[in-house]
């Protein structure tokens, strides 16, 4: 796909994700024990061959320049093109480095995005968990002739999101901001496939009028001047990570034998900057059920409904239930932990109990010694 | 660039102890530890010593091998001025040039590429043996010594010494003697086939052999009791750390199982790491049902059934009721639900049916051994392999 540019979104980070962001952006998040949340915007572009990459940056984001580096997991290390980080400052004086909507974080970086020598710009957020089919998706585009196409999921996650109601003709025939719960149309994952020629319109209108949002400012223009809008139905599993709650589910849905192999398709492997180690050990009198397990654990304990990143520690008569572990975490022996999500580099001394709710987990921040 | 010391690793044997699985492919390119193919550990411990230029010769079966090894990035091989090299066999002008017909000659036919990097000394590695090793001291102590050929020895027992090439030496540790597989040794130190050579001297000597027409050009049999006999300086290097010969099913399996302990070898070691080129897959799932005891599993493997006491590589299934004892099975392996695999090898893809019997615990005869899948074959569903069977690629089981 030598037509397509892609542009990702890796700046932003809800408050509710609390102590989770306190360092770090949405889209460096580490999710699946193995994985960062932006590989899924990453791998998607890689595998339908789009090389050409931005990723717009505003804050806290040492994490996620550590984690992409040069590209070269996702085959985006070029001689020409390849993967290219964006911080702020892309346009000196434009404004002061803190971007307040999508439309100033794409002029804060205008240059790169007018230099854009492909057709079509592919947008989508580092904070999303989808497998997308770019391929299809990009085919439809050009297929329909439409400048926009929307890239939108027939899943409602728990969370306040724009949807896109069709018309008759399939195309967009309303928009529906901020709705939560079941309800017409279909969820927006705020990914979009737009022409360049379009995108930088819309940016030019909206520095002239000092507007700065994506969705209630461009689009809802673009469709009130009567602008057609087609839409692309991801069916395979999405969900936003907006929120300490739904990193929590996206981590439990992995459980799910149907979704994990939805989401982790060999045929469109999710990739990620590979990390030295040995296999898992599982001591003499460990117990594990139900559970997800990065490379390089030592499982003397019992863990059920869990899901480890790499290099967890799990002592002798630690018992683990429905927690999340983050890198590099070592649980000390005889410790409970029932609905904990541990960042990384935590150590919990033998015996700690801790316990959260299913509906609040209870979070320990990067680097906990309790 | 004149280089200090450069390797050459000799990846061209034909395995053949490994039947089955080098049916395919060349033997260090056979999976080991979970993460790791063989020849991950010789490079690793190039890397980690220092030593950034690696010429790889193969000839047997190389296509697995040469796409595992690539530019060499996972070892951070992949230098401006040096790098790993696949060195295949060659022909020359009018034809010249032939197999590899031992592992002098490998060298021999390589000596040009060796000019290129003008180096001080050489050393000499095999492709099939599991240690962690830093080549940058055997180098010091080669130089210090001014040793003409410095070999890395290990004690052993005398009953294992009368099957191995065994040193004796002097109060120095300066070779006095050598011996190919003794019947009565006269010392318990063997070679670890890692030699490190005064490249001049090393030249002359393959050149002189190569006229020999008596020679097998090898480096045992020949290259070290003629420097020895014209009265070189050849160093024994002590090594004490974990070394294993991995050539045969036996040693290959043990050396899996030691996995288990890491006291005996720590592959988790961040100021010694082991490198290795492996696919990216979620992490390792474990099912409801699932028990997993004294074992290591690695990422991509889904485990319905039981494991126990075994090496589970990436992306092996095993399912409901199926059961894995004291086994090693490589990446992508399938054991079916309720089939049972205990004290076995299985191979690369291969795939266990329902309900089949792959292996049995040792039962104390002699007859008994490891049985062995090879990759890429499919057990029927209820078939029985009894221990020490070995099933290639092609047969019907």
């Amino acid at each position: 796909m030598k037509d397509f540019h892609g542009i990702i979104f890796a700046y932003s980070a809800s408050p509710e994700l609390r102590e989770l962001v306190s360092h770090r952006t949405a889209a460096s998040m580490p999710i699946f024990g193995r994985y960062r949340v932006i590989d899924f915007a990453l791998s998607s572009l890689m595998n339908a061959g789009i090389h050409d990459v931005g990723v717009i940056m505003q804050r806290d984001y040492q994490s996620l320049m550590d984690h992409v580096r040069n590209g070269k997991s996702w085959d985006m290390s070029r001689k020409d093109g390849g993967v290219r980080l964006l911080p702020p400052f892309g346009m000196p004086g434009y404004h002061s480095g803190n971007y307040f909507g999508t439309m100033e974080a794409l002029n804060g970086v205008g240059d790169y995005i007018r230099d854009i020598p492909q057709k079509y710009v592919v947008l989508l957020l580092g904070s999303m968990c989808a497998n997308l089919d770019l391929t299809a998706a990009g085919e439809q585009h050009i297929r329909s002739g439409l400048p926009i196409t929307a890239i939108c999921s027939d899943k409602t996650p728990a969370a306040p999101q724009h949807r896109y109601v069709p018309g008759p003709d399939g195309t967009v025939g309303r928009v529906l901001f901020y709705r939560e719960g079941e309800c017409e149309g279909y969820t927006s994952t705020e990914g979009y496939i737009i022409d360049k020629e379009l995108l930088v319109k819309m940016m030019d209108e909206c520095a002239a009028r000092n507007l700065y949002r994506f969705h209630r400012d461009a689009i809802a223009e673009y469709l009130a001047k009567g602008g057609r809008m087609g839409i692309y139905l991801h069916k395979g599993y999405y969900m936003p990570i907006r929120s300490v709650d739904l990193y929590y589910r996206a981590n439990r849905d992995m459980l799910d034998p149907d979704k994990r192999h939805d989401l982790f398709t060999p045929a469109r492997p999710v990739r990620t900057r590979h990390h030295e180690g040995v296999s898992t050990y599982y001591g003499e009198d460990a117990v594990s059920i139900n559970s997800l397990v990065g490379d390089n654990c030592r499982i003397l304990g019992k863990i059920e409904n869990c899901v480890l990143s790499t290099e967890v520690v799990v002592e002798e008569g630690a018992c683990l239930k429905d927690c999340v572990i983050m890198r590099h975490t070592t649980i000390g022996a005889g410790a409970q932990l029932e609905y904990v999500i541990a960042d990384k580099d935590c150590t919990l001394a033998p015996d700690t109990v801790l316990k959260g709710n299913e509906k609040l987990p209870l979070v320990i921040p990067k680097g906990s010694h309790i | 660039m004149k280089k200090s010391c450069i390797a050459m690793l000799l990846a061209g044997g034909q395995g053949s102890r490994l039947y089955a699985l080098t049916q395919d492919v060349a033997k260090p390119s056979v999976p080991f530890g979970g993460k790791y193919r063989i020849i991950d550990f010789p490079l690793s411990n190039c890397a980690n010593s220092g030593i950034d230029t690696v010429g790889v010769l193969t000839q047997y079966r190389p296509l697995k091998l040469n796409s595992y090894i690539g530019n060499g990035q996972p070892w951070d091989l992949d230098v401006s001025d040096g790098g790993v090299y696949i060195l295949p066999p060659y022909l020359g002008a009018h034809e010249q040039g032939s197999w590899f017909s031992g592992t002098a000659n490998a060298i021999y036919q390589n000596i040009a590429f060796i000019e290129m990097y003008d180096p001080d000394n050489v050393l000499i590695l095999s492709g099939d043996h599991i240690y962690k090793m830093d080549y940058a001291e055997m180098l010091r102590v080669h130089l210090e010594n001014e040793a003409a050929c410095t070999i890395a020895v290990q004690q052993v027992s005398l009953a294992e010494a009368t099957r191995m090439g065994i040193m004796s030496v002097d109060d120095r540790d300066f070779i006095t003697e050598f011996e190919e597989k003794p019947k009565q040794p006269k010392s318990d130190l063997a070679s670890m086939g890692i030699y490190i050579f005064n490249w001049k001297k090393l030249r002359a000597a393959l050149i002189e052999d190569e006229n020999d027409p008596n020679s097998s050009k090898d480096f045992g049999k020949n290259i070290i009791p003629k420097m020895l006999a014209a009265g070189e300086r050849m160093l024994a290097y002590r090594f004490k750390g974990y070394w294993r010969d991995v050539g045969t099913i036996t040693s290959l399996w043990d050396a899996n199982m030691d996995m288990l302990s890491p006291e005996l070898i720590n592959l988790y070691d961040p100021s010694w790491p082991i490198s290795s080129r492996s696919p990216v897959c979620p992490p390792h799932y474990v099912g409801t049902d699932a028990k997993i005891v004294h074992s290591i599993v690695t990422e991509g493997c889904e485990i319905y059934g039981s494991v126990e006491n075994s090496v589970l590589s990436s992306s092996v299934k095993v399912g409901k009721g199926a059961s894995v004892l004291y086994s090693v099975l490589m990446p992508g392996a399938v054991v079916e639900d309720g089939a049972v695999v205990e004290y076995a090898i299985v191979g690369e893809n291969t795939v266990i049916g329902k309900g089949a019997h792959i292996g049995a615990a040792p039962d104390g005869t002699d007859g008994w051994g490891v049985a062995t899948c090879g990759p890429d074959i499919t057990i029927r569903e209820g078939a029985v392999v009894p221990a020490s069977a070995m099933i290639y690629n092609g047969e019907e089981v």
